[in-house]
């Protein structure tokens, strides 16, 4: 499963942080950091409610691994 | 009533009688809910209306009501500024409130340099004095059986966390108390006086700074440097003061709000206490049900809304406290689930503008109602009183007098 950050619009509200410090790094002043995610196998369900709880709507998700 | 006028590009079937001031439940009402009593703007009449007086000083607005709008709205400050001479209006001084009433480009640089200071890791380091505060309070009162929530909690732990951060010795606390009561609650003149009495506390700091340096919070503004460039003394103090007006009353009242559900709401407060890792998600959802702010921002060019002319010059407000009960947004707005998930809330605002201490406002709401649960048992409100509720520019509650069995 692959996220779609979109550095731009992110405001550093760290909701996405807060749920998946591992998933959704933070840079110093607390804004996401540039680039897409490769989830780890395993942690999808929690990197999908990180990325709901985004205010701004700055994550997607753009590759949703296949059922089964 | 006064006629207040309405501008003529505004269609009259978009104007409606609508007031953070006069609407009902805005007026201080005992045992009042006014963020749910605004949230029938979401079940009748357009998402988007006019609302003719609508500030303080009876100006009318547009009123944003959806979050997708808001969020349109408020990221996209090209078009409509936060500037409003805020200070320069109250006192007759020329002090704009940096960040809040800078525009982009020029923001940007001011966030970059006041972000770290309050980020979500920065915060972690605050977490231990801001719980020692909180603890030494509680256990002040703990054996009376009873506390009035914003006099003997709230407004002394928030600014107790504030002095903390400004790097001021605590015994200027109650000084200081006595300043934000008179800011956020007196008359008018009173209101006046505590700003300026702010401003030159501020003013003090900042010299005193200069003369000692130390390494806090006006010592690290007066060594920063922006756009090549030392701050001038008015960003410094307009930096101080803006922490000063925006994080106290805000999280003071959150804490009073949230308490009071808690004390009205005994399951509420029953699933708390046994699942502490409830409380962070719950803070969040008290967040969306109470929140207290609005965002108002000026249009300085022409803004077509989906065929709605939006002036330039014309005020336009953005209450989180609507947008966060969207039904389009959170299914079933009005129920408060402690548990909510997707719980995307706009209680900080959305665009670049997101409420700077955000990150700090949460932990001390976090560590408010974490050590409340674990030292007072089981609370509610005092039979014979009401918590008093009310509306405005920005909401609040008072009297939250709690009691409980020793």
């Amino acid at each position: 499963m692959r996220i779609s950050v979109k550095p731009n619009i992110c405001q550093g509200h760290a909701r996405c942080y807060a749920l998946a410090p591992e998933i959704f790094q933070l840079d110093d002043a607390g804004y996401i950091l540039p680039g897409d995610i490769e989830v780890p196998a395993g942690q999808e369900a929690l990197a999908q409610r990180g990325v709901r709880s985004c205010p701004e709507r700055a994550l997607f998700i753009v590759d949703q691994p296949d059922a089964g | 009533m006064q006629p207040h006028a309405i501008p003529d590009h505004v269609p009259p079937g978009l104007v409606r009688d609508f007031s953070y001031f006069r609407s009902p439940g805005m007026a201080p009402t005992p045992n009042g809910n006014p963020q749910a009593a605004l949230s029938f703007v979401h079940y009748s009449g357009p998402p988007v209306f006019f609302a003719p007086a609508n500030t303080y000083d009876g100006r009318g607005t547009w009123v944003i009501t959806r979050a997708d709008d808001q969020r349109r709205i408020l990221q996209n400050p090209e078009t409509f500024s936060s500037y409003r001479g805020i200070f320069k209006a109250a006192l007759g001084e020329d002090l704009p409130m940096v960040p809040l009433e800078v525009d982009p480009p020029d923001h940007q640089a001011y966030r970059a340099l006041l972000n770290p200071l309050l980020s979500p890791k920065r915060v972690d380091a605050m977490e231990a004095g801001a719980r020692e505060r909180a603890v030494r309070l509680i256990e002040g009162f703990k054996e009376k059986g009873s506390c009035e929530v914003m006099n003997d909690f709230a407004f002394p732990f928030a600014v107790g966390v504030f002095l903390q951060f400004l790097g001021v010795s605590d015994d200027r606390r109650d000084e200081f108390l006595g300043w934000a009561d008179d800011q956020f609650h007196g008359t008018l003149e009173k209101r006046l006086a505590a700003m300026r009495t702010v401003v030159d506390f501020m003013r003090g700091l900042l010299e005193q700074r200069k003369r000692e340096p130390a390494d806090d919070f006006v010592g690290f503004l007066l060594q920063a440097r922006i756009k090549d460039r030392p701050l001038t003394d008015k960003e410094i103090l307009g930096i101080a003061v803006l922490l000063f007006e925006a994080g106290l009353d805000t999280v003071a009242a959150a804490l009073g709000f949230d308490l009071c559900h808690l004390a009205k709401h005994g399951q509420d407060q029953q699933r708390l206490r046994e699942d502490r890792d409830l409380i962070k998600p719950a803070v969040e959802e008290f967040f969306r049900a109470y929140s207290t702010v609005q965002m108002l921002r000026t249009a300085v060019k022409d803004y077509d809304f989906d065929g709605i002319l939006i002036k330039a010059g014309d005020l336009v407000s953005c209450p989180t406290m609507i947008a966060n009960r969207d039904p389009a947004e959170f299914p079933d707005p009005e129920r408060i689930d402690l548990a909510r998930d997707n719980n995307r809330h706009t209680a900080f605002a959305y665009g670049p503008h997101r409420c700077l201490g955000s990150h700090l406002a949460r932990r001390e709401l976090i560590i408010g109602l974490e050590e409340f649960l674990a030292r007072i048992p089981h609370f509610r409100i005092k039979p014979g009183t009401a918590p008093l509720t009310y509306g405005g520019h920005v909401f609040g509650i008072e009297n939250v007098v709690l009691d409980w069995e020793g």
